[in-house]
């Protein structure tokens, strides 16, 4: 009975000693899933995250055009005015497209943000590419600054053959600006709404003009 | 009593016999620690059906009934109903049904059944046990502290967030989980080691009864998922406090990760609350039949299958997300393909009773009620599990009515199966026949009374989760609390007769149920032995244990 018994304490061990690795790579696991989900979003367009392209498309792009609608906001612990210059544009598919966004600092101080994005609908996602964009980096803007940002995109004429896709006439894109983390966020760390003391607005061409 | 403990196999119980609170609090008897955990269960089921009961009547007529915090003070009475909806559902998952099946019945029978003398890791099992009890100490202070958290027990961020919920309410419940998540991760070791290498000798993981099958599978879902759950809870905790952002869109993160973190654990989750459930019917069922099980090694693989198929249906809670067309159209048919191996199950029971010389003890019609309430749960699941159908039934009552049938009353009816099964075995005392057949009876109708109308609320759009409603919902919403007082007298009678069989059992032999119950733990006499199977039973000739 005794050697059976200190034999099973050995194998017992080896049980336990797998099974803990087991669950400490599920722990492993779990935390692998973060940077998974964020290359899986990129690579599929997942949730509307856009493409980033380094080049517009060589082809030539398609006949057939799509609306693309600009969305802008900004948290309300960021006292920037953040919208379109432009609020939708027609674009032919494959053509790469430049439109402005403008940012106003509201406040008294210097203040960063950095902006999330994303389209919608979900599916137009992986056919939406930006080649470069004002939110691929921070936004310092100086007390009272106005500034133009741009967003050069495409659209992939491989929307208009994907069945998923075929209802898609429209694409949105949303930003929305937030105080960047980090040491520069905390120039943001009183929010003043000093609208007073800011200078005078300028007025953002927001007018619905067709481009 | 007395002369039953002198004869006791290996009668040198004195040798490892502590007795007073040193029992207890030291304990690393397989039979002990699942005694404890079994009170824990009832005294967990006594908070968190009081907090159901809370739910229930503030539900039973539109409008705002009790509002305990005065007039203009809504918003805290809001905060506190989703307090009483999340420590219910955290509570009856957690503290409830898996210290009940896994560490109760587990803890009791895995070991008798297989013929071991004890869990693979006795101390070790001791930790689990206080890791769970604290974590409900932890829980309750949680809910108790500046306002509790109201988060759901999906505990979704933004609304999880340090935004919404600033205080360390949502802090304490995320700790409260981790101990309860590392008491399940310990427990789960245990038990697979234990099934594994400490079988007596001929007892096959062929010739295994199904109990134990399922506490196998079950316990590597625990393995697999609960670490899971504790790396969301960590990014969580650190998005809270530390500046991760994780989950932050603010910062790159996504909340929608955490939905697809939580119930890549919260799918295997409600599967660990209900398989052990399977593996006390197939037992009772077998035994009231007098047949053995039906299809055993169907039943067994339909276990693993199961398993298998719950790490990959998760996103059939997300179809809202914004999922694309083929990413739903996946998770539809894998939710579906689901219940071809619960049919099997059923089926079997089924098939095990036709034919079988039945009796209808206590146990045996909890376990029909069961199979009665499961099937129910299990058809409105293959209604849900269709993308086009559950955006409009999402986080309506129909979604409620179809979880409570499906994991919370039939894991409930197994609950009770079982006790009623093995209470002779565990005290040595029958429970008295005539108040568990009234128990029942009560039981099965106030549940289906409760949850039944919940389908018609639900498909006509009540939401879950709100303490008010239009005038329209009223009517099934008032019968459904009439069935919650039927259900809570119910429950009241079960913990009275818990009391008079302790006090007044009748004595009961080593097998009161004759000669259908076939498996280990009947051969040992009632109660139980401290210790039992010093001498390894040997199973080499014997047929397989149904």
């Amino acid at each position: 009975m005794a050697p059976m018994r200190t034999d099973n304490r050995k194998k017992n061990r080896l049980t336990a000693m797998v099974l803990f690795t087991v669950a400490g790579g599920m722990v492993g696991l779990a935390f692998a899933a973060v940077p998974l989900y964020k290359l899986f979003c990129q690579v599929t367009g997942f949730g509307g995250t856009p493409k980033i392209a380094a080049q517009p498309p060589a082809a030539a792009p398609s006949d057939r055009t799509i609306t693309v609608r600009f969305d802008a906001n900004a948290n309300p612990a960021l006292p920037w005015r953040f919208l379109p210059e432009k609020t939708q544009v027609t674009v032919r598919a494959g053509e790469p497209a430049l439109a402005f966004y403008r940012a106003t600092n509201l406040s008294d101080a210097p203040l960063t943000g950095t902006a999330t994005f994303n389209v919608t609908p979900f599916k137009a996602g992986e056919y939406f590419s930006k080649i470069d964009c004002f939110c691929f980096t921070e936004q310092h803007l100086a007390a009272g600054e106005e500034v133009a940002m741009g967003v050069r995109f495409f659209v992939d004429p491989g929307i208009f053959t994907d069945p998923n896709t075929q209802d898609v006439t429209t694409i949105t894109l949303s930003y929305t600006f937030f105080p960047a983390a980090g040491g520069d966020g905390k120039e943001g760390e009183k929010p003043q709404q000093a609208k007073a003391s800011a200078p005078a607005p300028v007025p953002v061409a927001g007018s619905p003009v067709k481009g | 009593m007395a002369d039953q403990e002198t004869a006791a196999p290996g009668g040198h119980d004195h040798d490892h016999h502590p007795t007073g609170w040193r029992r207890w609090l030291f304990s690393t008897n397989h039979k002990d620690i699942g005694t404890m955990y079994i009170v824990l269960s009832m005294v967990g089921a006594l908070v968190g059906g009081a907090m159901s009961f809370m739910i229930r009547l503030e539900l039973m007529d539109p409008g705002i009934q009790f509002n305990l915090f005065g007039a203009g003070e809504e918003a805290a009475y809001f905060q506190f109903y989703n307090v009483l909806v999340t420590g219910h559902a955290f509570i009856m998952v957690f503290f409830v049904v898996m210290p009940a099946m896994m560490g109760g019945f587990g803890n009791w029978f895995v070991p008798l059944m297989i013929g071991a003398p004890d869990m693979a890791f006795p101390r070790m099992n001791n930790i689990s046990f206080w890791l769970l009890a604290s974590a409900l100490v932890l829980l309750l202070v949680a809910a108790f502290t500046q306002g509790g958290p109201g988060t759901g027990w999906t505990v979704y961020p933004p609304l999880s967030s340090a935004e919404f919920h600033p205080g360390p309410a949502v802090d304490l419940g995320i700790l409260s989980l981790h101990l309860a998540g590392a008491s399940s991760v310990l427990g789960a070791i245990n038990m697979i080691t234990t099934i594994f290498n400490m079988r007596a000798p001929g007892m096959t993981i062929h010739r295994m009864p199904l109990f134990c099958w399922s506490i196998l599978v079950t316990a590597f879902l625990l393995l697999m998922a609960m670490p899971v759950l504790a790396g969301g809870l960590t990014m969580l905790l650190t998005d809270r406090n530390f500046g991760t952002a994780f989950f932050e869109p603010s910062g790159g993160g996504d909340p929608v990760l955490w939905q697809h973190i939580f119930w890549f654990f919260g799918h295997p989750e409600v599967y660990i609350i209900i398989l052990p459930g399977f593996g006390i019917v197939s037992q009772v069922v077998s035994t009231f039949s007098r047949k053995p099980i039906f299809g055993y090694l169907g039943m067994a693989y339909a276990m693993v299958f199961i398993g298998f198929v719950g790490f990959a249906v998760w996103a059939h809670h997300m179809y809202t997300t914004g999922l694309d067309a083929d990413t739903r159209a996946y998770f539809v048919s894998a939710s579906l393909v689901i219940a071809v191996p619960t049919g099997v199950k059923i089926f079997s029971w089924l098939a095990t009773m036709w034919g079988g010389s039945i009796s209808f003890r206590v146990p045996m019609m909890f376990a029909c009620g069961f199979i009665f309430l499961f099937v129910m749960g299990g058809v409105t699941g293959v209604a849900l599990a269709n993308a086009g159908m559950d955006i409009a039934f999402h986080d309506t009552y129909f979604v409620v009515a179809h979880f409570h049938y499906v994991m919370a009353i039939a894991g409930v009816f197994a609950m009770f199966a079982g006790f009623y099964y093995w209470i002779g075995k565990m005290c040595g005392r029958q429970y008295p026949r005539v108040l568990a057949r009234i128990h029942f009876w009560s039981f099965f109708i106030g549940v289906n009374v409760l949850f039944f109308p919940q389908h018609f609320s639900g498909m006509a759009g009540m939401p879950r989760r709100i303490p008010d409603y239009p005038d329209n919902y009223a009517g099934w919403n008032y019968v459904s609390s009439i069935g919650a007082f039927i259900t809570t007298a119910s429950t009241l009678l079960f913990f009275f007769i818990v009391w008079r069989t302790l006090s007044a059992g009748e004595k009961v032999p080593a097998n009161p149920w004759g000669e259908g119950a076939k498996t280990l733990e009947w051969t040992v006499e009632s109660p139980a032995p401290f210790h039992t199977f010093e001498e390894l039973p040997d199973m080499t000739d014997k047929q397989a244990a149904e």
